[in-house]
Order: C-alpha cells, then structure tokens, then sequence
C-alpha cells in the first residue's frame, strides 16, 4: 500500500492502539455492572469510591488522588448535569486536555456556550439529514455488498466496526493514503487513561496532521467539514485554531467509537429478541422507536465524570471542592422508577428521556447524525439481508464493558 | 402550527406534537410553553430558539 508521507505514525510502528483502548473500557471480572449498580442503588444514591475500582476497569492514571465519587440516582444524576457551575466539565482538562486539546468537552460556560453555537450549527438535524444520501448510504451499501453474497456474517467486525469511521473519512475527504495512520492515532488519543506517553505523541502527530489540512483548505472554498468548519462565523467570529484542532481530533472517538458501539448494541437488541425485529423489519416506522430503546437500553458511553468546583452536599453527604463526581448515566437508563422492568429491550415503551447522548450543556453534539447513521445502517441491512438472524452456531451477542459497551460479537445468517 | 429549535442543541419542539412527556399536551403554541420550560436534552432556556421551517 502507498504510504502517506503527510502523517507521521507513532515512533514505535507495532503499538496496537486498538488492544491498549479496548482493555481501558473492560471489566477484569466479565461481572454485569448493571446487576450491582441495581442492587447498590437500593441502598442509597450516592458513594465515595471509584466506579472503575467497583466494577474491574483498570483505574485511569490521569485521575489519581481525586475523592471519587459514584452517582447513582436519577435526580441526582440529573442535578449534577444541569448544574455546571458547581459540577464542572474542567475534570476533562486532566485526560480528553491532554490528547484532544482545548475541545468543547473540558470547557464550562460561557466559552463552552458560545463555540458550542459554532460547532452545533454544522450538526443541525436540517444538515446532517442531507448527509444521509450523500455520505452514509454509500458508505453502508458498499460494506454490505461485501458479504451479502456469503449468507452469514459477524455484523460488528464486518459492519458496525467499519461504517462510522469510513462516513468521518468521507466527511473530512481525506487522502486514501493518509486513512490506515490516521485512524491508529485517533485511536491512540484515546489511550491516554491507560497509556499518557503514547496518548500524548498521538495527539501532537494528528494535531500537526490537521494543522496541515486545515493550512490546504482554509480559504479553499470547500465543502468538506474540516473547510465548513474553518469558514464558520457567528456574529463575525470565528474559530481559533487550537479550538478548531481539537474538535477535529476528538472526531473519530467521539463520533466514530460511540456509533459503532450504539449500532451494534441496537443489533443485539433487536435480534435477540426476533419478535420486535420482525415487526421493525415489516414495519420501517418503528426504527426510530428501536434506536432510541437501544441508546436507553444499551448507551454506548455510560458515565459523565464532572469536578466539584465548591463544596456540595448531594444525597445527605457532604462532597469536598476537587471532588471527581462520575454521574452513571448508564444507571440512570435502568431506573426502575423511570422504567419498567429497565433490563429488557423493548421497542414499545411509552417515550421518556433517556441519557444515550448524555444530557445538559454538553449534551452530544453529534446526536442527530447518529440518528441518521443508525437509521441508514438499519434500513440497509434489512434491505440487502433477507431473512436476517441470528447464527445458531455461535452464542447470542453480549454486550460487555464498564464505561464503555459493545457486543464483541453478532453473528448472522440471511438469505444470500 | 411552527417548529422551534434549540440554537444550542438542535432539540426541535414541533407545537404539532407538543411534548407529552413532558406534560406539555399536542397543539400547545409556542408561547403558551411555560416561560421557565427548559430544553429537555441541553437545558437551555425558551430565549435561545428559534422558529425554523421543516
């Protein structure tokens, strides 16, 4: 393969950024961490410990000698995110600072708020809806036409695993040569709880990948997002290049790794339960139904950590300024207050909020495009894989992980 | 009946659909949402929608 001389590769070429991140997000035990969370939050709301230690991740170095504390209550958890002028997204400034840079997520108001506007106008739902014909569609088609014809398939490492990050190459229109490098380092960002050094050298090499593109496009008139972004202006402003840098390199995780874990937990929902999938399947109507029960049932990010800026007490007990406060918003989706009977998946719950995308000022800002990527994604593998279920010769999808989760698995059959 | 959308989030309320889970009733108009409604995904206030046509 022709390789680019535009990007720089890490120094040591065998780390496997993919095996060091997947490790960061798992549980040592395999243990349901939804069981437990359920059984603690019987007892109270709010506990001084570390959800990771609680539940077998692997502790995340760049917050160490924080007091940590779980929220496990849905109106504490709530209050928490609506609260930012005491539950602060500055937390953010000690892992996602130090490889993505000054992006929208280590930032409180009123920063936060006015480049929030900038940004959010490039994810409109009127614009990312445009961006279902032109982007998602080919990109889903074509990964589908290379194994529709094999009558089986693993859905994740032939499908989901693929489409989010090749719809990001689209919209960012990058080189075909610069693509295998680029998307090891965004990866490689993502290591940094786990792994500083190699985080940080990910994070100056994309930074000075993206400095180049955005040097080649800035005033080229093009419509690709990184030139979108560089040309958007609200009342005259517009976006410092540090901010514009940083977004962009929080792209493939924030927008590639979420969507691949929500799509393929949608799979695993709607096929392991194959009375709902044929009612979807005969029914089209009811994918925006499945989409929102599986980002209830199965959310693909399920802690939002904050940092207390003053003292607080929330649930009777008293939390120190500097406090890392990790509101469970996974939990928050399996409330059994909110939801009957929380651990099924069931596309005809009545509609009430769920936090998928988190909730508050920082709710996702890439949300509606989700929408569109996980309705393209589900219309296409109904209409090219006839008959579609799941594999008997393999075990059902599980959906595994602590703060972050996917099924490893989902493995079909159809009619080829 | 409009359709108002948050500048911040993108959230749409469509006065069509009125936000039942949120004790809001179909058909409510704008301006009789509660002046102290807040956008039910980022928390913004009434004063930062804008009216957009669908």
């Amino acid at each position: 393969m022709h390789r680019s001389n535009r990007i720089a590769d890490f120094d040591d070429p065998s780390f496997d950024p993919f095996a060091t991140f997947e490790s960061a997000t798992q549980s040592g035990s395999g243990e349901d961490p939804y069981a437990r969370l359920a059984e603690m939050r019987r007892q109270k709301s709010v506990f001084e410990l570390d959800y990771r230690e609680l539940l077998g991740s692997p502790p995340d170095l760049t917050m160490q000698g924080l007091p940590k504390y779980m929220v496990l209550g849905a109106a504490d958890i709530q209050q928490v995110l609506e609260t930012p002028q005491l539950f602060s997204n500055t937390i953010f400034e000690r892992n996602v600072g130090l490889c993505f840079g000054r992006s929208l997520t280590v930032m409180d108001a009123p920063e936060h708020t006015r480049y929030r506007r900038l940004f959010q106008k490039a994810f409109m739902p009127s614009v990312v809806s445009k961006w279902g014909d032109t982007l998602v569609d080919p990109v889903v088609h074509g990964l589908i036409e290379g194994f529709k014809g094999k009558g089986r398939a693993d859905l994740v490492r032939e499908f989901t695993q693929y489409y989010p990050f090749q719809i990001i190459y689209r919209q960012l229109e990058l080189p075909q040569a610069d693509i295998a490098v680029f998307h090891k380092l965004a990866v490689g960002l993502t290591c940094i709880v786990v792994d500083v050094a190699h985080g940080v050298e990910a994070s100056q090499k994309l930074g000075a990948y993206y400095a180049l593109l955005l040097d080649e496009r800035r005033n080229g008139g093009g419509s690709d997002l990184v030139s979108t972004l560089a040309q958007a202006e609200i009342e005259g402003e517009r976006l410092p290049d540090e901010v514009l840098v940083s977004f962009l390199r929080q792209l493939i995780n924030a927008a590639g790794d979420t969507t691949y874990r929500a799509t393929s937990s949608l799979l695993a929902g709607l096929l392991s339960n194959p009375d709902q999938l044929d009612a979807v399947r005969r029914d089209r109507a009811l994918i925006p139904a499945a989409i929102e029960e599986a980002l209830r049932w199965e959310p693909p990010v399920t802690v939002c950590p904050r940092l207390t800026l003053q003292p607080v007490v929330l649930d009777d007990v008293q939390i120190p300024a500097g406090a890392e406060i990790d509101a469970m918003t996974g939990a928050y989706n399996r409330d059994p207050a909110r939801y009957d009977k929380p651990d099924r998946f069931d596309i005809g719950r009545k509609p009430l909020r769920h936090m998928g995308f988190a909730y508050g000022a920082h709710v996702c800002i890439g949300q509606h495009l989700a929408r569109v990527e996980m309705t393209r994604a589900l219309n296409a593998l109904f209409d090219h894989l006839p008959n579609l279920r799941l594999d008997p010769d393999y075990e059902p999808p599980q959906v595994t992980g602590v703060n972050m989760r996917v099924p490893a698995a989902v493995h079909v059959r159809f009619d080829a | 009946m409009k359709t108002w959308q948050c500048l911040s989030c993108g959230f749409i309320y469509d006065e069509a659909l009125g936000l039942p889970q949120e004790g809001i009733a179909p058909g409510t108009r704008w301006e009789d949402v509660p002046t102290d409604w807040k956008c039910p995904d980022c928390g913004t206030g009434k004063a930062d929608f804008e009216m957009v046509e669908l």
